[in-house]
């Protein structure tokens, strides 16, 4: 048995048949029938069934077979069969054969396993049992058990395929793929930086990019033209289900080009990638300016799979007698709505009023929302009694209304908390009411962004400083004409998410002072900043623009998986944990001082005071409990106690081992019982106890805000 | 149905069964017990209005051997010390005939001092746990508080037992109570603690003396011996407990039962502020004494539990010399039922706290050491599972002690 002559498992096929092979994997599963071992023998190409025979295979190779187990890491010699009649199993694709063993090494056992890896079955037409799903931090923690999964096989691969197809498509256009540094100095991209401590330069840090953006600015000025990369990059961000504190994304630049270019470049990326996945994205891509977007779906990633778009019914109640909806507009606020067509029977008057209304739009932000079931051409609702035949008439006309359809409407004296709330509550009835096609595919470009949003005292930049805005004639001092502007930045959305966004950048000095002024920069802190990049735009900087993909969010779009760690191979966890490595982890207080840490925190602090306070907090938040500023005094007091009891008895030290309790622990693994769920679970009764239940299930605070 | 003493006053505590061994015996529990339909919130507001959903089995035992559950008594929180508890104002009142008072630290003995009954803590782990809302598991159990001696021992026989439903018994084999009724075989010698007689102020020495007089008149042997770590027990229980505490407390989370604090924008807050408002100061402060020990400390806890071992051991070898240790139950200064701070509540409880370090089974006699009417109490400690040879004893000395007790009266 030479592994040179090694064939891959799933390839073997009826052609096959006769020939003598060497094989090599890991036992997926095994099925013993006196004297007949069967086993799954599994590659990274597929599975086949191998057969140990008395009849054909040599005894002391049988009684080897008999040592296997699942995941054993074996190579073995034998000649591919024909199955018998009736034995075939459709459900792998080797089913038709069988390798007969002749010879067979165990290469490395396998200790048992946390959870089952198998999931096909060795029997056709017989489902594979599964237990439980298994936890994700479980199969993080094995994360390399993990990816022996066909799935998660699959899934990297496919993602190879995805990034070799974006390389060789952007050769073909003439890209070149160039790394930019890792330690870098902090890039203004709006979130929290991780930092890297400098040992040369004590109190000095380096920080790990959270884009390659002025380096890709600089790329260009250098004369590269066409730039791209598959860059890994870091954000110190809150935590979000899908987010990952280090990801990657597709980054390019341009010279000499214009928002033209970007799209029909990334129109024609985007369909080759999507294609891995054999999906024909519709093309080209429509695409929206941001007023647009917010004002027909409330969201600046229009999910566009389903209509339900915004109608605006401002006008119809200038004169209304309705004193809530009087009271808004004399306010200067606006009134939007939606049509839900034909639900009115899934929607009842319930569930409008004491659902939607009181619950759930509330949680968008929203005061409230109105409600009218349009029914023989009329509407009906619990407040459509204030309306005039005129403006019944009218909300009729604007929505379009027929019988059947329920129109929800917003109000407020704030158009961005109108379209926010109104936006979500268009996913929240469209997901509700399964009103989103599956398997459809909506790309829409999104364009025409502001350049500034509003502060408290003056403006930021919505994307960031170096966009170029739609004119340059603007007063840095008009906080109004600044929030007029708009940019020439461009988000490609895919069925309401973002995958990625770019603009055509300033390669103007003078441009780019005055958008810092704008900002309300001091030229002390522009240079602190940006002195080298603005240094850099004062020799020749070429028109340019580009744009950045998340690939690993690309990814999961593309394969449909839950989450995009599904399609990382070692990701953190929710937590930005990494449960296989346990980072991040404490340091030796040596490595600490080493990089001149340990002096940044100020003076040491009294005995009693900073440190104490900093223990006792640390105390309440790893225990949970809240303390107030009376009890503080009598907890600082006990953990002095605490403390001194500590000293007592790591004085009277003994060799015993720990007695944790006077009896001996007996073992109550309850062989041969099934897990059942709880009678008291079963009619509901475990919620009488509880002090907030929803729809039979206990009601929480939601774990981010 | 709520009143100043009862948490939940039965209104029909008729039992179905009327021939069973606690047959027309009274009977009080304490709000840590669940009682199917009672208010079950163990005196705190963790487990504000939890209304327990079956009979924990110690209740389901005493009610199938016929005893009539007058209701749960208040208790202190989570069951941790004396303070606020009225089963004894339930018992000296005459409205029942037994209590059951869970005994952390002595709570059971030190409130049978307080009520001139007998108070019996079993030997840890032959009474089953499950439906009890405990908080210092490795050394929590049911004690028994009574007027008659019988009342211990018929008690003790209903609810002591295996039990499928708590995995944290012990495959032991547990002795039968018969040989609790039967006389004491003499001679029966009781070891004093040096180390323990040693911290009495004289007025307590003088009324121990005189307990101890009444066991030699009733012929018993009394030795001195000496426990050079006895001072450890205290530190010991102390350490172990909190961190037990800490950990126990972990599943109040105001999701499931108990009280939702009504800020907390978020899980994090939600959980904060509702563990925050529900946990009074004492315990609070013990919980972050047990916090301090698991995630600061860890070392301490361990020592903590290697010299358990060592007190358990040589706690059983003393036992080889001498049949029984005598303790008094209480300090004359130290009010259990005012303790409220982690220190007053150790204080108070000094002298019962070694036999819940030890495991090992614990009596209190009635009226034996007075001092100008105040029961110090005589407590009796075996070794553990020895628990008949200790009831007989108590047996032997209630004819003295019912004496006593009249005085008292």
């Amino acid at each position: 048995m030479e592994y040179r002559d090694r064939s891959p498992c799933g390839h073997l096929t009826l052609s096959d048949t006769g020939k003598e092979v060497t094989l090599a994997g890991w036992v997926d599963a095994l099925r013993d029938h006196g004297g007949v071992l069967f086993i799954h023998l599994r590659d990274r190409s597929g599975i086949v069934q191998v057969v140990f025979t008395p009849e054909s295979t040599p005894q002391t190779v049988c009684d080897r077979a008999g040592l296997l187990k699942s995941e054993f890491c074996i190579r073995l010699a034998g000649r591919v069969a024909k199955r018998v009649e009736g034995a075939e199993n459709p459900g792998i694709a080797t089913g038709e054969i069988e390798v007969v063993a002749k010879d067979l090494a165990i290469l490395s056992r396998a200790d048992t396993l946390p959870f089952q890896i198998s999931d096909k079955s060795m029997v056709a037409g017989v489902a594979v049992k599964r237990e439980e799903a298994v936890a994700e931090d479980l199969r993080l923690q094995y994360r390399y058990l993990d990816l022996r999964r066909p799935k998660m096989q699959d899934h990297l691969i496919k993602r190879h395929r995805i990034v070799k197809a974006v390389r060789d498509y952007l050769d073909e256009q003439g890209f070149i793929e160039i790394e930019t540094p890792m330690l870098t100095k902090s890039t203004p991209e709006g979130a929290r930086d991780y930092l890297v401590p400098s040992r040369h330069y004590p109190r000095s840090f380096y920080a790990l990019p959270q884009s390659p953006q002025l380096f890709k600015q600089l790329l260009m000025v250098g004369g590269m033209e066409r730039y791209s990369q598959i860059v890994r990059c870091f954000r110190d961000e809150d935590l979000r289900p899908n987010r990952q504190p280090e990801f990657t994304q597709l980054d390019l630049e341009a010279s000499f080009i214009d928002e033209g270019f970007i799209y029909a470049l990334l129109e024609e990326l985007t369909a080759r990638i999507f294609q891995v996945g054999e999906i024909e994205l519709p093309r080209p891509y429509p695409r929206m300016t941001w007023t647009d977007a917010m004002n027909s779906t409330g969201s600046d990633k229009p999910d566009l799979r389903f209509d339900m778009t915004f109608k605006d019914a401002t006008d119809i109640f200038a004169e209304t007698n309705y004193s809530i909806f009087r009271h808004i507009l004399s306010r200067g606020g606006c009134i939007k709505g939606i049509n839900v067509k034909g639900q009115s029977e899934k929607l009842s008057k319930n569930v409008l009023q004491n659902e939607y209304a009181k619950e759930i739009v509330p949680g968008f932000g929203a005061k409230g929302m109105t409600w009218m079931k349009v029914t023989d051409g009329g509407l009906e609702s619990n407040i459509v009694q204030f309306f005039s035949d005129h403006e019944r008439n009218e909300i009729l006309k604007r929505f379009g209304a027929t019988n059947g359809d329920v129109i929800l409407m917003i109000a407020d004296p704030s158009w961005s908390l109108v379209c926010s709330a109104l936006g979500q509550l268009r996913l929240h009835v469209a997901q509700r009411l399964d009103l989103i096609p599956a398997d459809v595919f909506y790309p829409l470009w999104v364009t025409d962004f502001p350049l500034f949003e509003a502060t408290d005292n003056g403006v930021t930049s919505s994307h960031h400083p170096f966009t170029m805005p739609d004119r340059a004639d603007f007063d840095p001092e008009n906080r109004d004409e600044l929030l007029s502007l708009r940019s020439r930045a461009y988000d490609l959305v895919v069925n309401g998410e973002e995958l990625g966004g770019g603009s055509i950048r300033i390669n103007d000095r003078d441009i780019q002072n005055r958008i810092f002024k704008a900002l309300g920069l001091s030229e002390n802190e522009i240079e602190a900043k940006f002195g080298f990049f603005l240094k850099a735009l004062e020799y020749g900087a070429p028109p340019h623009g580009g744009i950045a993909l998340g690939i690993d969010r690309v990814v999961a779009m593309i394969l449909g998986t839950s989450s995009i760690r599904e399609v990382i191979a070692f990701p953190k966890n929710r937590s930005a944990f990494c449960p296989l490595t346990e980072a991040p982890s404490p340091v030796a207080m040596e490595q600490l001082a080493e990089l001149g840490l340990l002096e940044l925190g100020g003076s040491p602090s009294l005995p009693g005071s900073k440190k104490q306070q900093t223990l006792i907090d640390s105390l309440s938040w790893v225990s949970r409990i809240r303390m107030d500023a009376e009890e503080r005094p009598g907890i600082a007091a006990a953990i002095d106690d605490a403390k001194a009891y500590a000293d007592l008895i790591n004085s009277r030290c003994v060799d015993d081992e720990p007695m944790f309790s006077v009896v001996t622990a007996a073992n109550r693994t309850r062989q041969g019982t099934e897990s059942r769920v709880s009678p008291f679970a079963e009619k509901g009764e475990i919620l009488k106890n509880a002090p907030s239940t929803k729809g039979g299930f206990f009601k929480v605070a939601s774990i981010l805000e | 149905m709520v009143s100043e003493i009862y948490t939940h006053k039965n209104t029909s505590p008729k039992p179905c069964a009327n021939n069973g061994l606690l047959a027309g015996r009274r009977v009080v529990i304490q709000p840590n017990m669940s009682a199917c339909g009672w208010l079950s919130d163990a005196g705190s507001p963790a487990l504000e209005g939890f209304v327990a959903l079956e009979d924990a089995t110690v209740v389901a035992r005493m009610r199938d051997a016929g005893a009539e559950l007058v209701g749960s008594s208040r208790m202190s929180e989570l069951g941790f010390g004396l303070a606020g508890d009225t089963a004894n104002r339930i018992l000296s009142g005459g409205e029942a005939d037994i209590a059951l008072v869970t005994d952390t630290m002595g709570e059971a003995r030190v409130a049978a001092a307080g009520s001139a009954v007998f108070g019996f803590k079993p030997s840890f782990g032959m009474v089953s746990r499950s439906g009890l809302v405990g908080l210092v598991p490795s050394m929590e159990c049911y004690g028994i508080l009574g007027k008659k001696m019988e009342d211990i021992i018929d008690t003790l026989s209903v609810i002591a037992g295996k039990d499928k439903d708590d995995p944290s018994m012990p495959d032991e084999t547990f002795p039968d109570f018969a040989a609790a009724r039967k006389p004491l075989k003499m001679p029966c010698t009781a070891g004093v603690l040096k180390e323990c007689v040693d911290l009495l102020q004289d007025r307590e020495r003088k009324a121990f003396r005189t307990g101890l007089a009444r066991l030699e008149e009733a012929g018993l042997t009394i030795r001195e011996v000496n426990f050079s770590e006895f001072d450890l027990f205290r530190v010991v229980h102390h350490i172990v407990a909190s961190v037990e505490a800490s950990s126990s407390a972990g599943k109040y989370d105001g999701v499931r039962y108990g009280h939702r604090s009504s800020s907390g924008k978020n899980w994090n807050e939600m959980y904060l502020n509702s563990r925050g408002e529900s946990f009074g100061s004492g315990i609070k402060t013990f919980l972050f004494q047990g916090a301090y020990f698991q995630f600061e400390s860890y070392p301490a806890f361990e020592n903590a539990c290697r010299n358990r071992r060592r007190l358990v051991r040589t706690s059983a070898d003393l036992l080889g010399s001498v049949d029984l240790l005598v303790f008094p139950t209480r300090r004359l200064e130290h009010d259990a039922w005012r303790a409220a701070t982690i220190n007053h509540i150790y204080d108070a409880f000094l002298l019962t706290l070694p036999a819940n370090v030890t495991g090992q089974p614990s009596l209190h006699v009635p009226s034996l050491a007075l001092h100008a009417g105040t029961d110090i109490g005589v407590q009796l400690v075996g070794l553990r599972l020895d628990d008949p040879r200790l009831l007989s004893i108590g047996m032997k000395l209630s004819s003295t002690a019912q004496g006593g007790a009249s005085h008292e009266v």
